[in-house]
């Protein structure tokens, strides 16, 4: 048994390297496009323009109410079924683009509400003292509410992209090979190793120390921002 | 200010909406107005999606995209090699390349498969699929080419006392979602659980969560057994025997010149060569 082990672990490790890469890729794409995207709805559904704010809210409700799962089989096949048109393209990087597609626009979403709650948390006495003091409305927010929200949302912040993590794997519904898919497949057969669990257990590894080094980036960054003291 | 800014984004949201249906909306009528004209010109027949012949799409965009799943003999990759091969896989290089057309091989979820087809993200599954009546129903398909038959597995200590399908009656068993063993299994009124893949049915009997699975042959001498990760288990009874074809869009002529390179394979021997290659020279139908 441990000697198949050893014999199987560098194999089984180079399969699990190359699906991680793909979690990767698509953990970080997710972040560069949500982050942005989060700050732009939450401006949307803060607007006091009515119909902005109540077509940015629904369709909030709407991602965040569905399952991401789900989000990601529409994404990927509507086009292709319902339009008659694979817009995505074939093989691993039409599915890849589609899954990213689908977690930027779900965990923006996400941000967005987190982001409110921060700009919201900034006492309104603030606001009202950059007006005093002439500042434009976005001078205000820049210089004034920015920072401050920053710091109120990385606790939140770090509790959603850790889940983010995770919530990649679901991409496996498309078929996507990222390291869970990678892992599943010693299960059947792959690399000439078939019938093997523990490669699928192993992946949890992989998981564990990456949500790990975020954790300290985020528990310094927060001692970074602990100069406000509000 | 404010409201300038909320202006602005409500013309954004718009735009983005606007110009994300209008590509589509692009992207969905050229390919699909050549191809339709091309159809007019090659058949004379307008029916459906029969009207728009697949053959002149995939020749169109020279590739001949190939839904699989990791399926030794069928379709795999060695040790250390990135290219798929195997019967079904080597069979299908020789395919396209008789169309001309290069060919590209997609791993998919085999639940997916249908929408996979129907959404153009393949043109064909080609993976030892079963030719059961909901295939045959859904999908053009070929000819069948290769016997099988759904076996049940389960702990090679017990396999004596559970040699006939009669003898597990009492058993719970796992089966996968949607496939033909689970069709066996209501067949022949076992109780069961549905997993989402044949390797996870096999998990179960390993981990003792399901007494009996039920796979294909093929698989089952490729997975249980000595050798392999689950040599405590084994497989017994035969519940049935049935047919593998290859599976195209419904309406689809590419079925045809499967059939017509199949039996052309057949008759020069390359066939049963790539069968003999893979170890399935049994299950060939000639």
């Amino acid at each position: 048994m441990f000697a198949n082990f050893v014999e199987q672990f560098p194999t089984v490790f180079n399969a699990l390297n190359l699906g991680f890469i793909q979690t990767l890729k698509l953990f970080f794409v997710t972040l560069v496009g949500a982050i942005p995207l989060g700050l732009v709805i939450s401006f949307g559904s803060m607007s006091r323009f009515k119909p902005l704010s109540a077509l940015v809210k629904t369709i909030v409700w709407i991602v965040r109410g569905s399952p991401l799962m789900i989000q990601i089989l529409i994404i990927y096949y509507f086009p292709g079924l319902m339009l008659e048109k694979n817009i995505w393209g074939t093989g691993e990087g039409g599915r890849f683009i589609a899954c990213s597609a689908a977690f930027i626009v779900n965990y923006a979403c996400y941000f967005s509400e987190i982001y409110r709650g921060g700009i919201q948390g900034v006492p309104k006495g603030q606001q009202e003292a950059g007006q005093v003091l002439g500042l434009t409305k976005s001078e205000t927010f820049f210089k004034v509410t920015l920072l401050q929200m920053i710091k109120r949302i990385v606790p939140p912040m770090s509790n959603e992209i850790i889940t983010l993590v995770k919530d990649t794997s679901l991409s496996r519904i498309i078929a996507l090979q990222e390291i869970i898919w990678a892992g599943a497949a010693f299960m059947k057969s792959s690399h000439g190793i078939s019938g093997e669990m523990w490669p699928l257990f192993f992946t949890a590894v992989y998981y564990l120390v990456f949500n790990g080094v975020l954790t300290v980036l985020f528990g310094r960054l927060e001692k970074k921002l602990d100069y406000f003291k509000v | 200010m404010k409201k300038a800014l909320a202006i602005i984004l409500s013309i954004v949201t718009v735009l983005t909406c606007v110009t994300v249906l209008a590509s589509c909306g692009d992207n969905g009528k050229n390919p699909s107005d050549t191809t339709a004209s091309g159809a007019t010109e090659a058949d004379g027949t307008t029916e459906g999606t029969a009207a728009e012949s697949d053959l002149a799409y995939v020749k169109g965009k020279g590739k001949l995209v190939v839904g699989i799943t990791d399926f030794a003999p069928m379709d795999y990759k060695e040790k250390d090699s990135d290219e798929w091969i195997g019967f079904d896989a080597d069979m299908a290089k020789a395919f396209a390349k008789s169309l001309g057309v290069e060919v590209e091989f997609v791993e998919i979820v085999w639940d997916n498969k249908l929408a996979d087809l129907n959404g153009k993200n393949i043109d064909c599954v080609w993976n030892g699929m079963t030719l059961t009546e909901d295939v045959k129903a859904k999908m053009e398909t070929s000819k069948p080419y290769c016997t099988n038959a759904q076996v049940i597995v389960v702990p090679a200590d017990k396999a004596e006392q559970y040699a006939t399908a009669e003898a597990c009656k009492e058993l719970s068993f796992a089966v996968e979602n949607g496939s033909a063993g689970k069709d066996m299994a209501v067949e022949n009124g076992f109780k069961y659980t549905e997993v989402t893949a044949q390797s996870d049915a096999v998990a179960e009997v390993a981990s003792g969560t399901s007494d009996a699975a039920i796979i294909d042959l093929l698989m089952a001498g490729a997975m249980v057994g000595e050798g392999t990760g689950f040599a405590k288990l084994t497989y017994t009874a035969k519940l049935n025997s049935e047919d593998y074809g290859v599976g195209f869009r419904k309406g689809s002529d590419l079925a045809a010149a499967l059939n017509d390179f199949f039996a052309a394979s057949l008759a020069d021997g390359s066939m049963e060569k790539v069968a003999t290659q893979y170890g399935v020279q049994e299950s060939l139908i000639k």
